[in-house]
């Protein structure tokens, strides 16, 4: 019987020294589709061709790139882990916005910036053509009117 | 020899350009001689001659096969057919700013011959800034990019620089063995080897380089100080011939992106591609606000700006992409003609904004007219300006701004791609089509509110009746469906304005449908014109939301037999056909798949992949394969193949909705602006009426 109750222990500990290394075995990897590589790799840009994105770029280089994707999929990584880690490799040139908070609200927010100065611009303009009141010291002579200038140079032409 | 010629006729049209530039201005400014003036006028006649004579040299050269002028060594062989020869003329940078050259010096000569008489006071100077400009193109080509470049042999030389190329002859030269050259010669650039190459960069460059002449008006009237509308009413008809070149070469730009780049887009936002669209933007932006300038004499500053912006636009995007600029930002120094580029482009934008600023600080660009109404037409046009300029902000910021700014600021290397242009860019576009549906119904001066929303019941009743339509078959995406909304509207309100023309006219002269249209296109074309550019930018908007939104891709690998499913269809692949060798030389790897649906082939698809063994750096093109319904383009791509035997291959496979709609609204636009910009003649008052009394007389006699 005590025997056999060491057997047991024995067995027992093989069977706890075991599991763990079993454990560690790396799952097999699930299929990923082309589609879903692509998905990913329309949202990277060429580090190499300039502003074309990796998943129709066919460059050797854009090939190994894109099946590098799938192998980070396969391993399980995400969307944005496998965009972080390119980011990390090559920078912000190789998505569409950059990721660097600063640099992205800096690339999508100056053009509003810029395009409301220049709402306010032409409000200024509106108002102030709205509080205008034209003083007829102030309006063109009539040789210089644009109208009489113009009937002038059709007069001339025919 | 025929080098020669080309090369003697184009140094000689840099003189006579430079020559008629500077006696035009001196002549009518200084010496106020009408013979220097006339001199200026036949220089300018003879510039385009000679320029005629070198285009035509090099054309004859590549046609003919002259491989010891480098240029044609580097765009054809002998393999390629003839066809592509003609097009090889603008297949690199040298002919291409040589044929750039000839369509902007044969514009000032048709503007000299049409304008000379109408405009005598404004021409002299007009002459002088499109000599110019011609002169410094011609300038890049001689000392930069010369297309007469020859390949010469220099026998005393050491073995590695024996081989030379030099315009002239040099000292102890002999000419290379013509086997030999034609043996090595390059061809084509195998992106360049399709039929949309034959007309896409003639009218991208005609574009471009038809808005020489409102910048040289705009620029005469400001040297001149005869700033009344006179250059405003003669431009818009140039503006208008340029603008529909730009947008023809832009729409062919997309279909030929379409056909031959292979990834089922046709606009990807790429910098070349935006340079092109930034002119348009700013022109169309004038086409618009010109109109308040014509009606209400207001906006004068605002209009020099945007035509000046127009042409510095052009310069600046023909810069950016021909020096390299997009590819990196500093390769700009690198290349032979970025830096005169940048030069003539910051040179010339300064000498305009100065003559702007300082006619303007004359009181010389005052309003002729008062603000009366925040809900008139001159309001919301000015809101169309403003939408315009912040969609062209949008676009040079994602495509030059931000790259250059934070390389020299940040030393950062950005790229702003599809992800920023269709977060920044739609809703401008959204607020420009609902301007295009507002503005055409409000007055100028002053609008009732009343009065517009009476008008607008009709338009928003079709409008809600076509959303219904496209919820019932099966669109019910709420975005999409208001940015339909948004579009249709203003389609709506350009037909519905263009019916009640046609019954108020039927109504008043009793004439048939046909008769009336006619007429309304023939009395006001500008107004009925733009509304059928109104019409076609809507059935280009409806097919930009469909095939962007509704888009659907798959990529699959496929054995011979095998099928793939996609939206309803069924996609077979029957067999490779690898290894064909086309007349030009291409090796050629052709799949064949059937398309079918509902049980029934609809289509036998033949995608292929070319590969151009002669042809060094890129040398594959993937040609789609696409079935066409107005419906949708089920659009195919050969994107690889089992080797050895041919029994899998990759597919990627598009379904894009309503793509078709943006081509067919292309062809409405072209046939608009036509319609617009159709010369009319038109006789002065007095004499209408002197036709009229005699027409009278005769009728009494």
């Amino acid at each position: 019987m005590p025997r056999l109750i060491v057997r047991l222990l024995l067995l027992l500990a093989v069977i706890l020294s075991v599991q763990p290394a079993w454990a560690q075995q790396d799952p097999p990897p699930r299929p990923v589709t082309d589609d879903e590589v692509n998905a990913i790799a329309n949202k990277l840009y060429c580090p190499v061709c300039e502003n074309i994105t990796l998943d129709v770029c066919p460059t050797t280089a854009c090939m190994d790139w894109r099946m590098e994707i799938r192998l980070m999929l396969e391993q399980g990584m995400s969307e944005q882990q496998i965009i972080d880690d390119f980011v990390r490799r090559f920078g912000d040139r190789v998505v569409g916005t950059p990721q660097d908070p600063t640099l992205r609200a800096l690339s999508l927010y100056t053009p509003w910036i810029l395009s409301g100065l220049g709402l306010l611009v032409a409000l200024g303009l509106v108002i102030r053509w709205r509080m205008k009141r034209l003083d007829p010291a102030e309006s063109l002579p009539p040789q210089t009117s644009s109208r009489y200038r113009d009937q002038l140079e059709q007069d001339l032409a025919g | 020899m025929l080098a020669e010629i080309g090369l003697f006729a184009t140094f000689f049209a840099f003189l006579t350009a430079i020559y008629g530039a500077a006696v035009s201005l001196y002549g009518e400014r200084f010496a106020r001689s009408e013979a220097l003036v006339l001199s200026g006028r036949n220089a300018a006649l003879l510039t385009a001659v000679l320029l005629t004579v070198g285009v035509g040299a090099l054309q004859i050269a590549i046609l003919t096969q002259q491989y010891q002028i480098a240029y044609v060594w580097a765009v054809s062989n002998p393999q390629m057919p003839t066809f592509f020869r003609f097009t090889a003329l603008w297949g690199s940078q040298a002919g291409s700013l040589l044929f750039w050259s000839f369509l902007m010096g044969l514009f000032t000569a048709i503007c000299v011959l049409l304008n000379w008489r109408g405009q005598r006071r404004l021409m002299p100077y007009a002459v002088t800034f499109m000599l110019l400009t011609v002169a410094f193109f011609i300038g890049l080509l001689l000392f930069f990019e010369n297309p007469f470049d020859r390949w010469w042999v220099i026998p005393s030389n050491p073995v590695e620089q024996q081989v030379v190329r030099a315009a002239l002859m040099p000292a102890g030269a002999l000419e290379p063995d013509p086997i030999a050259l034609a043996q090595t010669a390059q061809g084509l650039n195998p992106l360049l080897r399709h039929f949309g190459m034959a007309i896409h960069p003639p009218m991208l460059y005609l574009g471009f380089v038809g808005f020489i002449i409102p910048f040289a008006f705009a620029m005469a009237a400001l040297a001149s100080g005869d700033l009344s509308t006179n250059w405003l009413k003669i431009t818009r008809r140039w503006t208008l011939v340029a603008w529909l070149f730009l947008t023809l070469g832009l729409l062919l730009g997309g279909r030929w992106a379409y056909d031959v780049l292979g990834w089922g887009g046709y606009w990807g936002w790429d910098p070349v591609e935006n340079a092109a669209f930034l002119p348009w933007l700013v022109g169309t932006a004038f086409l618009h606000s010109a109109m308040i300038q014509e009606k209400r004499g207001m906006l004068k500053t605002w209009n020099m700006f945007l035509i000046i912006g127009t042409f510095s636009a052009v310069i600046f995007g023909t810069f950016a992409t021909r020096s390299g600029l997009v590819d990196s930002v500093h390769s700009f120094a690198r290349s032979p003609i970025g830096f005169p580029m940048f030069a003539f482009w910051f040179i010339s934008t300064i000498i305009a904004v100065y003559l702007i600023l300082w006619r303007r600080s004359r009181g010389e660009l005052r309003d002729e007219n008062a603000f009366t109404s925040v809900f008139s037409r001159e309001s919301l046009f000015v809101l169309n300006n403003v939408v315009f300029v912040a969609l062209f902000i949008a676009v040079f910021w994602g495509s030059f701004g931000a790259p250059i700014a934070s390389e020299l600021f940040l030393n950062t290397d950005i790229t702003l791609g599809q992800d920023y242009f269709m977060r920044v860019t739609p809703p401008l576009f959204a607020a420009l089509y609902i301007l295009m549906g507002v503005a055409p119904i409000s007055a100028w001066g002053v609008t009732a509110l009343s009065s517009m929303g009476r008008t607008l019941v009709i338009p928003v009743g079709l409008t809600l009746a076509s959303l219904l339509l496209f919820f019932l078959t099966g669109t019910r995406d709420a975005l999409a469906l208001f940015a339909y909304g948004i579009v249709l509207l203003a389609g709506w309100v350009a037909l519905v304005e263009t019916v009640r023309g046609l019954q108020a006219r039927q109504r008043v002269h009793k004439e048939s449908p046909l008769s009336s249209l006619r007429a309304l296109y023939t009395r006001n074309p500008r107004r009925y014109g733009g509304y059928l550019i109104h019409f076609g930018v809507t059935v280009i908007g409806l097919g930009v939301i469909g095939s962007t939104l509704f888009q659907q891709e798959t990529q699959q690998t496929l054995s011979a037999g095998q099928s793939l499913q996609i939206g309803g269809y069924t996609l077979r692949y029957d067999a490779l056909f690898n290894g064909q060798i086309a007349e030009d030389g291409r090796v050629m790897d052709i799949a064949q798949l059937s398309l079918i649906r509902d049980g029934q082939t609809l289509a036998t698809l033949r995608p292929r992949r070319d590969f151009f063994p002669q042809t060094e750096g890129m040398n594959t093109m993937t040609i789609a394969a696409a079935h066409s319904t107005l419906e949708n383009d089920f659009y195919v791509l050969l994107v690889d193949w089992n080797e050895i035997n041919a029994n899998a291959a990759t597919f990627k496979v598009y379904i894009n909705p309503l793509i078709n709609l943006i081509w067919w609204g292309g062809i409405i636009l072209i046939i608009g602006t036509l319609i617009a910009a159709w010369p009319r003649e038109i006789l002065p008052a007095r004499v209408r009426q002197e036709m009229q009394v005699s027409g009278l007389a005769r009728k009494g006699a």
